[in-house]
C-alpha cells in the first residue's frame, strides 16, 4: 500500500516536474510523505545542517535582516518548493533533478555554500533526505520577491505619462512661453527674474554655450556697440550657422555616447572611430533632425540610403553601438556577448531615455517598472546584432564603407598593383629560398629558433629523412603518447614590435591534420590548428602563423603540442619576421633578406602606405541567426528560464507590443520606438539635456536618470512645452537651442537674489558655471593665438597600435585630440572631461589641487602664456596700461577693475624683461578664477 | 554633487583666501580642514588598521611554488591527471581536461616558531612568517590579466567601479591635506592602467594619484606637475601675482564659494609643492636602512625605493598606497607561461625590499595599525600550461598573505585541494578580501555606499563577508 502510493506520487512528481519549465508555471505543490522517520532524519541530520551551512542567507531570519540571498529560504516547506530565483530548489524523490543538490556537490553554475564544499557525509544525507521526499520541513512562507514598481504604477509616474501641452496654459503672459512658465513658478513663491546680464557678458556666455569658444575683443565689440533690436538675435544665427556649432554639441553628444578611441585592456585603438566623432559633428552641424539621428545611430545599416555617401554616413553612425569599453578578453564568449549587448542596453536607454534598464539585468528593477523580461525583450534584439569577432582576445566588427565608382576604380587598380608586386616578390625570393634541400640556420631572415634549440617535453625524435629541413635536420612525436608532448620555441630576445610568426614543418600523408600550435603574444595567446598533411605554403617550407606584437620583456614564444592530434607532428624551426621598417634588420640575430627583395618589399609598403585604402568604419552587422532570447536568472548566462520575446518597455509603449520581424534583429523598430512622439521620454529627455547644456542645471536635473529615483521636473509644464514644441519643429536641435538663447530667461544676469533660492532651482537667475575642460584649453589656444582650426579627420596616426603614454598635443581644438581610455589629454582629465567609458550626461565640476598643479607647473600654460605676450606685445599699442587693458579683454572678455590693473602694473613695472613678464601676467590670468567660470 | 556639498563647507567654513598660512602648511601634513571632502571622517566602527599598503604581484605569482605547499606535485610530478582548468571551461564549458603535473621548482621548509612553510623563492620573506597571515583558500574573478586585475581593485571585471583606495578615502578621508590620500607607486599601464585607481563615479578627490609608472625610472616616481621649471624665485612672483590677480577678482563677485575653492587649491598645491617632495626624497634616509631595502643594489633597488617609500609616505598619513612590481605589458611580470625558473628573477628583486619594509614598519611601531597585503590578481597552475615549462592562469585559488593591521601573526587560513588547483577549504573570495580590509578599516563593506545613476554602490556589490578567522 504504502509503497504503491510512493510510486504513484513519484509518477505525478514525474509528470510535473516535466512540465513545469514549458509552461512556466510553478509545480503543484506534491504532499510530501512526512512518516516519523522521515522527521526525524530531518531534525537529526537536515536541520542542523542547512541552519549552521546555509541559515545566514536561506532563512526567514536572514529574510528579516534584509541578507536573503538569491530570494531562496530552506527553512519552510513552500520556501524550498517554490524556491528562489533559480526556482524550486528541489524535487522531492529526485536527488538528480535538484538544484540544491546539484549546488552543494558543486556541480554546475552554482556552487553552495560559497565557503568551501559540504563534507561527503553531509552530502550523502541530503541526497537520501531527498530521496525520501524531503520530508519533516514546517509548513511556511516562500520568501517575497522583490518587485519594483508595477508597470501599471508606472503609466501613472510622470515620466512615462504623455507629453502633453495644455493649450489654455503656455504660462500665462509673455512673448516666449519659456518665460512665462518660469515668471510664474517665481511668482508663487513671491520672486522676481534677476535683471538681464549686460552685453559683454551675455556675448561671451552665448559664444562658450554655441560654439566653445570666447569671443576677441573685436567679436565683442561688434555685438556691445550693435544697437539694432535684432542684433542679439542675428549674432545667435550667426553662431548657429558656424561650423564650430557642431564642434561644441557634438562634443556634447559624444560625453552621452561614451566616445572613445581606445579600449582600455591592452589599450587598442580604434582607428576608425573618429569617423563617428565626425558623423556627430556633421550632424549638428546640418541640423540633421535628431529623431533621423537616433534612427541611423540604431540602425543605419538597415535603413535605405540615396547615395553612397549617405550609407558611408549611416554605416559611420552606427559605430554608436560599438563604443563600449569591452572586456575583449573575457574568456567565456557567452558571458561577453551578453556584457556587450548590456553595455549597448545601457547607452541606449540612459542616452536616449534616461532610463537605467541595465538594473534589471539581473532582477527586476527594484525601484522602477522595469521588469526583467523586458530587459530581455531589449536584450533580444541586440543580441542579434553582430559587434565582435570572438576569438582569445576578440575583436571589434569593422565593415567596408561604400565609395563612390571613380574612387572604387582606383581602389582596384591600387590592389591590382599590390597584388602584382607582391606576386614578384614571392618569385623573387623563390630561388633563394629553395623550395628543396638543406638551409643553414644562418641564411633565413629574421629571428630563427630551430627545433634543436626548443625545450622539449616527451620524447621528440629528430629525422633528416624528408632531405629538406633547415639547421641539422627536424624532429616529430613518433605519433604516440599523444597529449604528454610539447615544444617550446623562445627566441633570446627580439625587439619589440611586429612580426609575421612562421613555422617551418615536415609534410607528409603520415601527419597530423590538425595540428595545435600556439603563439604567445602581446595580444594574448592564439591557437593555429597546422594541417602538416599539406605541403608547406610559404616556399615549400614554411606557414605563416599569423601577424603578432611582441612587447618588451613580454611573452614571445610559440608551443606545439601534440594533444588530440593522430599521425606525427613535426616540427623544424620556427621564425620571426620583422614587419616594422625600423626594426627590420636593425638587432643582432635579426638578418636581413636579400637586397632585391628588401628593395621590392620597401617598395610594397610604400606603395601600400601611400596608395588609397578602402575606407572602414566600426559600424554592426545583423547576426545570421535571429531570434529572441530567455530571462536570465541573476544575469547568468548558464542559468535561462523563460522565453523573452523581442520587444520594448512595457511602460512606455502605448497600446500592443510590436512583433518584431522574424528576419531582422528588431533594432529598426527598436529605433522607431524610441524616435517616435508617442515614446513619452525621448523628447522630454533630449530637451532636458539642451537645458542642461545652455543653463549648468536641467528642468529635470537627473539628467540621465527620469526613472523613480531621480528628480523630478522643476517645471513640469515647461518641459513637455519645450518637447511638443521639439517634436512639432521637425526635431530640429538648431531651432530648440535657438528658442531657449532668446528667453529671457537665458539672458538673465548671475546675480541678484541668491539667497531665496539657492540652488536656484527655479531659473531665476543665470548659474555661474565652471567651463567645461574643452572650452578652458580652447580658450588659452584662442587667447594665445594658436588655435589650429582644422576640422575632422584621425586623431593619431595610423601605425599606432596601442594607446598607453600616447602623448601628442596638437593645437587642435580639444574635441579633435585622440580620447584615450589609457591616455586622457591631461588638461581635459585634469578638469573633468567626461569618462569615456560611461553615458556622461552631466559632467563632475572638481576643483582639486591637480588643477592648480597643471596651471602653476605644466608646459603647456607656460607656453601658450609666451605666445599670448609675443603676440600682445606685437600690437600697437600706447603703453602698458593700454597693454594691461587689452589683455584683460583677450582673457576673460573684459575690462580690468582699478585694483587689477594696479596689481598688473605694479608687477610690471618691477620687472626688467617685459615678454617674461607679460607671460607670467597671462600664465596667471589662464589660471584665475574668472577665466575658468563664466556668468 | 560635488559642487553643491564644496559650495555649502566653503560656505560654513568661510576660509577666505590666504586665511593659510603658507608658512605653517609647507612644514607639517596636519589633516584636511573641517568639511573638506577629504577631512577625517569617523569610520563606521573602531579600526584596526588606518592605512594600508598593497604590495601587488602583478601578472599573478605561482602560490605552489611560494607559500601553498602540495607535496602531491613532487609524487606525482609529470602525470596525467583531469582539472577544471578554467581557461578551458570557460572557452569550452568542458570540465576535467587532462593535465600534466608540475612540480614546484623550489624547496619548501618550515619557518619561524609558527612552522609555516615556505619555499626558498622567497627567502627573505620566509624568515617573517611570525608575522604574516596567510590566506591559501583566495578565489576571484576573471581568467584573464586585464579582467582580473580590475575585479582586484575595484571589485568588477567589466564594469566601470571605483578602486579600493578611492572607497577607502571616500570612506575615511585623509589624516595628510599636502599629499594625496590615496597613493599608487609606479601603477601599470596596462589591463585597466587608470582604472585600478580611479574614481569611477566617485568625485574626483578621491582618486588616486600615480608616481610614476610600472617599468619607469625612479626619477619619474613623483606627483605630476609637482616639479616647477621655474626657479623658486619666479614661482614665489608669479604666485603671489596670482594671489593678488585672485584676490581682487573675488572683490567682484564677494563670496561665491567657487571662487574661493579655486584659490584654495593653489594654496594646497603650492603647499604640496613644499612638502611632498620630501615626503618623497630618500636622500634623508640612513644608509643602514637603504641597504636593508637592497637600495643601491641592482636587483632590488627600484622595487626597494618604492617599499621605503610606501613606509615615508604612510609615516605622513596617506591612507592607501600601493606599490605595484609589474610591467606595462599585457603580459606582465609574474606571468609565466613558460620558462617558470624567471619566478627567481623577480622573487629577487622583490624579497629583501618587502622583509625590509615589514621590519622597518615594526620597528617604528607602524606595523601595529597598518595592514600590508601581498598578492597578486590570481595565482598559477599546479601543471603545466599546454605541457610546456610554465603555469597558466589560476583564479581558482591561490594565495595572499596580510600583515599588521589586527590580523592574526604566524597564522594560516583555508586551503585549496590536495594540487592547489582550487580553493576547497574555507574559500575566501576577492570580495570577501574586500570586506575584510575595510572591517579592519573600521568600515561596514554593506554600508559604505555611494548613490549614483538611482542605485547605492558598493566596493563589494552585493557580496562579500568579512573573514573573522583571520583577525586577532
Amino acid at each position: 500500500m504504502r509503497s504503491s502510493l510512493r510510486l504513484l506520487i513519484a509518477a505525478l512528481l514525474f509528470v510535473a516536474g516535466a512540465a513545469a519549465p514549458v509552461g512556466g508555471q510553478p509545480p503543484p505543490k506534491p504532499p510530501v510523505a512526512d512518516d516519523p522517520k522521515g522527521i526525524e532524519f530531518y531534525e537529526r541530520k537536515i536541520r542542523p545542517l542547512f541552519t549552521e551551512h546555509c541559515g545566514k542567507c536561506h532563512s526567514a531570519d536572514a529574510a528579516a535582516g534584509k541578507k536573503l540571498k538569491g530570494g531562496l529560504r530552506l527553512d519552510s516547506r513552500d520556501g524550498v518548493l517554490t524556491g528562489g530565483d533559480s526556482g524550486p530548489a528541489l524535487v522531492p524523490h529526485k536527488p538528480a533533478d535538484s538544484l540544491l543538490v546539484k549546488a552543494i556537490k558543486y556541480d554546475g553554475e552554482v556552487k553552495m555554500p560559497p565557503a568551501g564544499k559540504l563534507p561527503d557525509a553531509a552530502l550523502a544525507d541530503v541526497e537520501a533526505w531527498v530521496t525520501m521526499g524531503a520530508p519533516g520541513l514546517p509548513a511556511g512562507t516562500a520568501a517575497k520577491k522583490q518587485v519594483g514598481m508595477s508597470v501599471e504604477d508606472g503609466r501613472k509616474f510622470w515620466a512615462y505619462k504623455h507629453v502633453t501641452v495644455n493649450p489654455d496654459r503656455k504660462g500665462g503672459g509673455g512673448s516666449e512661453p519659456i518665460d512665462a512658465f518660469i515668471r510664474a513658478k517665481l511668482a508663487e513663491k513671491g520672486l522676481k527674474p534677476a535683471s538681464p546680464a549686460d552685453k559683454a557678458t551675455l556675448v561671451r556666455r552665448l559664444y562658450f554655450d554655441l560654439i566653445g569658444l570666447p569671443p576677441t575683443p573685436e567679436q565683442i565689440d561688434e555685438f556691445v556697440k550693435d544697437t539694432k533690436p535684432d542684433a542679439y538675435e542675428k549674432l545667435v544665427d550667426k553662431l548657429l550657422a558656424s561650423p564650430q556649432f557642431g564642434e561644441r554639441w557634438g562634443r556634447h553628444w559624444l560625453d552621452v555616447a561614451r566616445y572613445a578611441d581606445s579600449v582600455t585592456l591592452r589599450g587598442f585603438v580604434y582607428k576608425q572611430a573618429w569617423r563617428y566623432r565626425d558623423y556627430v559633428i556633421d550632424s549638428f552641424n546640418a541640423d540633421v533632425p535628431f529623431d533621423r539621428f537616433i534612427r541611423e545611430q540604431l540602425a543605419g545599416d538597415l535603413l535605405p540610403a540615396a547615395t553612397p555617401a549617405d550609407r558611408a554616413r549611416q554605416l559611420v553612425a552606427t559605430t554608436f553601438l560599438q563604443l563600449g569599453n569591452t572586456n575583449l578578453e573575457e574568456q567565456d564568449k557567452k558571458q561577453l556577448r551578453m556584457d556587450v549587448v548590456d553595455e549597448q542596453l545601457d547607452v541606449i536607454t540612459k542616452g536616449f531615455l534616461a532610463q537605467t534598464v541595465t538594473c534589471a539585468r539581473c532582477h527586476d528593477h527594484k525601484f522602477d517598472p522595469i521588469p526583467t523580461k523586458d530587459y530581455y525583450a531589449l536584450a533580444g534584439i541586440l543580441r542579434n546584432v553582430k559587434a565582435m569577432e570572438h576569438a582569445n582576445v576578440s575583436a571589434w566588427v569593422e565593415v567596408p564603407l561604400p565609395v563612390p565608382a571613380d574612387e572604387d576604380e582606383r581602389l582596384k587598380k591600387h590592389e591590382a598593383a599590390v597584388a602584382a608586386l607582391e606576386a614578384k616578390i614571392k618569385a623573387a625570393k623563390g630561388p633563394a629560398m629553395m623550395a628543396k634541400g638543406v638551409l643553414a640556420v644562418k641564411d633565413l631572415p629574421g629571428v630563427v629558433v630551430d627545433d634543436a634549440a626548443a625545450t622539449k617535453v616527451g620524447e621528440w625524435q629528430p629525422s633528416t629523412h624528408s632531405g629538406t629541413y633547415i639547421g641539422d635536420g627536424y624532429v616529430h612525436d613518433q605519433a604516440d603518447r599523444k597529449g604528454e608532448k610539447t615544444l617550446t620555441f623562445h627566441p633570446d630576445a627580439i625587439p619589440p614590435g611586429r612580426y609575421e610568426v612562421r613555422l617551418a614543418y615536415s609534410s607528409g600523408g603520415s601527419r597530423s591534420d590538425a595540428a595545435p600550435v600556439t603563439v604567445f603574444s602581446a595580444d594574448g595567446e592564439k591557437t593555429v590548428p597546422v594541417n602538416m598533411k599539406k605541403a608547406p605554403p610559404i616556399d615549400g617550407r614554411f606557414v605563416s602563423l599569423g601577424e603578432f606584437r611582441f612587447e618588451k620583456d613580454g611573452q614571445c614564444h610559440v608551443i606545439i603540442s601534440n594533444e588530440g592530434t593522430t599521425g606525427h607532428v613535426t616540427a623544424d624551426a620556427v621564425v620571426f619576421l620583422p614587419l616594422d621598417k625600423q626594426e627590420a634588420g636593425k638587432p643582432a640575430g635579426v638578418k636581413p633578406p636579400p637586397d632585391a627583395v628588401k628593395a621590392m618589399e620597401a617598395e610594397l609598403k610604400k606603395l601600400q602606405e601611400a596608395g588609397p585604402k578602402r575606407p572602414k568604419a566600426m559600424g554592426v552587422t545583423e547576426e545570421k541567426t535571429i531570434e529572441d532570447t530567455k530571462v536570465h536568472v541573476r544575469g547568468s548566462v548558464h542559468n535561462q528560464t523563460e522565453p523573452a520575446p523581442r520587444g520594448f518597455l512595457q511602460v512606455a509603449t502605448a497600446g500592443p507590443m510590436p512583433k518584431l520581424p522574424a528576419t531582422q534583429s528588431g533594432r529598426k523598430e527598436l529605433a522607431d520606438w524610441i524616435a517616435s512622439e508617442s515614446n513619452p521620454l525621448t523628447a522630454r529627455v533630449f530637451v532636458n539635456r539642451a537645458w542642461h547644456w545652455l543653463f549648468g542645471a536641467g528642468l529635470v536635473r537627473t539628467v540621465d536618470n527620469f526613472g523613480t529615483t531621480g528628480e523630478t521636473p522643476s517645471h513640469p509644464e515647461l518641459l513637455d512645452h519645450l518637447a511638443a514644441q521639439f517634436t512639432a519643429d521637425g526635431w530640429s536641435v538648431k531651432k530648440l537651442v535657438r528658442r531657449i538663447v532668446l528667453s529671457e530667461t537665458y539672458k538673465q544676469s548671475a546675480t541678484g537674489d541668491t539667497k531665496s533660492d539657492a540652488d536656484n532651482r527655479l531659473f531665476g537667475r543665470a548659474n555661474r558655471r565652471r567651463l567645461d575642460a574643452e572650452c578652458v584649453r580652447d580658450a588659452v589656444l584662442t587667447v594665445s593665438g594658436q588655435l589650429d582650426p582644422t576640422a575632422g579627420g584621425p586623431a593619431f596616426p595610423d601605425s599606432l597600435a596601442a594607446d598607453y603614454g600616447y602623448k601628442a598635443d596638437p593645437p587642435r581644438r580639444s574635441v579633435y585630440l585622440p580620447q584615450f581610455r589609457n591616455a586622457l589629454p591631461e588638461m581635459l582629465e585634469a578638469f573633468d572631461a567626461a569618462d569615456p567609458s560611461t553615458v556622461t550626461g552631466k559632467r563632475n565640476t572638481s576643483t582639486v589641487a591637480q588643477q592648480a598643479l597643471f596651471f602653476l607647473n605644466h608646459p603647456f600654460p607656460r607656453g601658450q602664456a609666451k605666445h599670448a605676450a609675443a603676440k600682445l606685445l606685437a600690437e600697437k599699442l600706447a603703453d602698458d596700461d593700454a597693454r594691461i587693458t587689452r589683455a584683460y579683454r583677450m582673457t576673460l572678455g573684459r575690462e580690468p577693475t582699478a585694483g587689477e590693473r594696479a596689481a598688473a602694473a605694479k608687477f610690471l613695472a618691477a620687472s626688467g624683461d617685459p615678454p617674461a613678464a607679460w607671460a607670467d601676467v597671462f600664465q596667471a590670468l589662464f589660471a584665475t578664477p574668472d577665466f575658468r567660470f563664466i556668468d | 554633487m560635488l559642487p553643491l556639498s564644496r559650495r555649502q563647507w566653503l560656505a560654513n567654513t568661510g576660509c577666505g583666501f590666504g586665511a593659510l598660512a603658507f608658512a605653517g602648511l609647507a612644514s607639517a601634513n596636519g589633516p584636511a580642514k573641517a568639511d573638506s571632502p577629504l577631512s577625517p571622517k569617523k569610520p563606521h566602527f573602531a579600526p584596526k588598521a588606518k592605512r594600508v599598503i598593497f604590495l601587488f604581484m602583478q601578472g599573478g605569482v605561482s602560490h605552489v611554488d611560494s607559500f601553498d605547499r602540495k607535496p602531491r606535485l613532487d609524487t606525482d610530478d609529470g602525470k596525467q591527471f583531469a582539472f577544471d582548468d578554467a581557461r578551458v571551461l570557460a572557452n569550452t564549458g568542458m570540465k576535467g581536461s587532462s593535465q600534466r603535473v608540475m612540480k614546484p621548482l623550489w624547496k619548501f621548509a618550515q619557518h619561524g616558531r609558527c612552522g609555516r612553510w615556505a619555499s626558498d623563492l622567497f627567502p627573505e620573506v620566509a624568515k617573517k612568517v611570525d608575522d604574516l597571515c596567510f590566506v591559501h583558500s583566495l578565489h576571484t574573478e576573471g581568467v584573464a590579466h586585464g579582467p582580473a586585475t580590475l575585479f582586484l581593485h575595484c571589485g568588477s571585471t567589466t564594469f566601470v567601479r571605483p578602486s579600493m583606495g578611492a572607497w577607502v578615502l571616500y570612506g575615511l578621508g585623509s589624516e595628510g591635506a599636502n599629499l594625496p590620500g590615496f597613493v599608487s607607486i609606479a601603477p601599470s599601464t596596462g589591463n585597466g592602467g587608470a582604472r585600478n585607481y580611479g574614481p569611477a563615479f566617485l568625485p574626483a578627490v578621491y582618486q588616486g594619484t600615480p608616481l610614476g609608472k610600472a617599468g619607469g625610472s625612479a626619477d619619474e616616481m613623483t606627483v605630476r606637475n609637482l616639479k616647477s621649471a621655474a626657479s623658486v624665485a619666479d614661482q614665489q612672483k608669479r604666485l603671489d601675482l596670482l594671489r593678488e590677480l585672485t584676490a581682487e577678482q573675488m572683490k567682484r563677485t564677494p563670496g561665491e564659494a567657487e571662487f574661493e575653492a579655486v584659490a584654495q587649491s593653489y594654496e594646497t598645491a603650492w603647499a604640496m609643492q613644499q612638502y611632498a617632495p620630501d615626503a618623497l626624497d630618500l636622500a634623508t634616509e640612513t644608509k643602514d636602512t637603504k641597504s636593508a631595502y637592497g637600495i643601491g643594489e641592482k636587483t632590488t633597488d627600484t622595487f626597494g625605493r618604492q617599499c621605503l617609500m610606501a613606509r615615508r609616505l604612510c609615516e605622513r598619513g596617506v591612507r592607501f598606497v600601493q606599490v605595484t612590481y609589474g610591467d606595462g605589458s599585457a603580459n606582465p611580470a609574474w606571468d609565466q607561461h613558460s620558462n617558470l625558473a624567471k619566478h627567481g628573477d623577480h622573487a629577487r628583486a622583490v624579497d629583501r625590499p618587502i622583509a625590509a619594509l615589514l621590519a622597518d614598519l615594526k620597528q617604528r611601531g607602524l606595523l601595529e595599525d597598518t595592514l600590508v597585503w601581498w598578492g597578486g590578481e590570481f595565482g598559477r597552475t599546479p601543471y603545466a600550461e599546454k605541457n610546456g615549462t610554465g603555469r597558466d592562469h589560476n583564479p581558482g585559488g591561490f594565495t595572499v598573505w596580510l600583515a599588521g593591521g589586527g590580523v592574526k601573526p604566524g597564522f594560516a587560513f583555508g586551503a585549496t585541494d590536495e594540487f592547489g588547483a582550487a580553493a576547497v577549504e574555507n574559500k575566501v573570495h576577492m570580495h570577501d578580501l574586500h570586506a575584510t580590509i575595510l572591517h579592519q578599516l573600521g568600515l561596514d563593506h554593506e554600508k559604505l555606499t555611494y548613490k549614483y545613476a538611482g542605485r547605492d554602490f558598493r566596493l563589494t556589490d552585493v557580496h562579500g563577508r568579512v573573514v573573522k578567522d583571520i583577525l586577532a
